[in-house]
């Protein structure tokens, strides 16, 4: 398996946890800890792709709520404390990797030839 | 809050005078600014090329001759007025998907193909319709296809996978790609070699491992990477085949 397969089948395996995952969560879990989900059913298929990229945060936050342990102000002091610094590093960051890309990109050798090395014959000798 | 009288920008009222001008500023340097940025990135980028799916062309159905190189191709003995006999057509499934297994079985027969075709200068390639449809073998002898050795030559190029390279994608090459081609070559999808200079007249080179195997796994970390190799190339109708040799791949810089 050369890496190429390695990522492609991290991907996969990912992507079926994820959707043992979203089967049970939306299911079961989803009733068990929002009641004003409880009944509606419709909206629960667009969830999918989502649970399948983000089943791990789905599960911890469906630990955190069955546990009791959930505080909903903490939940937005951290997104709320990064704005500004996220609102800076993003536009940059982007900027960076931009410009990285264009400087470090490879420049096409049409100046390099085709050169044969050997003939048929000397091939099949 | 503690100065009541600095100027508040709400949304649905008029712009306070104090921040009209700013707001003004603004707005012309932020849609220009980004216009600007999509017009410096796009003239950046490479010319996509004149590939892309002939479905104006309608259905193409030839007879031929089915080779596994080991990737699948037909050397066309019955063409139409669009594909001429002794034309090579390089063979795909449907999206990343090969005819491996439908074509292996038929290895050397006389087969009728049919399927839409992707067109990008000297490169052709077919895509399949599904099972018997697409592939099936004919009533017949397979003629005797002749393979011309070229010789061991030293090229410069990139690895691409032959159906985004020949109008699947747009752009089917290039770093941008790599991830898609790296998927299209794991789905067995023929891959080409594009040269910097045309080898016996050609620029795209249908590439295998040595003697004629898959493409090697050292292969896929250069896809989409400016390097030389070399390799053995034949000709087989009017396509090129080089058979690289994994140890002499080196990065162009």
């Amino acid at each position: 398996m050369n890496e190429a397969e390695a990522i492609l089948m991290g991907l996969r395996v990912w992507a079926m946890i994820g959707a043992v995952v979203a089967a049970v969560f939306l299911t079961v879990g989803m009733d068990r800890i929002d009641e004003d989900a409880q009944g509606a059913y419709i909206f629960r298929p667009l969830l999918i792709p989502g649970v399948l990229v983000i089943w791990p945060l789905v599960l911890w936050r469906w630990y955190v709520y069955e546990s009791g342990r959930e505080v909903w102000s903490r939940r937005y002091a951290p997104p709320r404390r990064a704005h500004f610094a996220v609102g800076l590093i993003l536009p940059v960051g982007i900027a960076v990797i931009i410009l990285t890309g264009l400087v470090l990109r490879q420049t096409w050798p049409a100046d390099i030839a085709p050169v044969q090395l050997s003939t048929a014959q000397e091939v099949s000798q | 809050m503690s100065d009541k009288n600095s100027p508040f920008f709400v949304g649905y009222l008029s712009a306070p005078q104090a921040l009209r001008t700013f707001l003004m500023v603004i707005c012309v340097v932020f849609v220009s600014g980004l216009a600007g940025l999509g017009l410096a990135l796009g003239v950046a980028q490479d010319d996509p090329g004149d590939g892309a799916f002939r479905f104006d062309y309608g259905r193409q159905t030839v007879t031929g001759v089915l080779e596994m190189t080991p990737y699948p191709v037909v050397r066309v003995t019955e063409g139409n007025e669009r594909i001429a006999d002794g034309q090579t057509l390089m063979l795909s499934g449907q999206g990343k998907n090969s005819i491996m297994t439908r074509a292996s079985p038929l290895e050397g027969q006389l087969v009728k193909v049919s399927g839409v075709i992707l067109d990008r200068g000297d490169l052709e390639m077919l895509q399949l319709r599904g099972g018997r449809n697409g592939l099936s073998a004919v009533e017949g002898t397979a003629p005797q296809m002749q393979t011309e050795q070229l010789g061991r030559w030293r090229l410069a190029g990139e690895i691409c996978d032959g159906k985004c390279l020949a109008g699947a994608m747009r752009p089917g090459r290039g770093i941008a790609h790599k991830a898609c081609a790296n998927l299209c070559l794991l789905g067995d999808i023929p891959p080409v070699f594009v040269t910097t200079q045309p080898v016996e007249g050609h620029e795209f080179l249908l590439i295998t491992g040595p003697e004629g195997t898959a493409l090697p796994p050292s292969a896929y970390h250069h896809v989409a990477q400016f390097i030389s190799l070399e390799g053995d190339v034949e000709r087989r109708g009017d396509l090129l085949v080089l058979k690289m040799d994994p140890a002499t791949v080196e990065v162009v810089r």
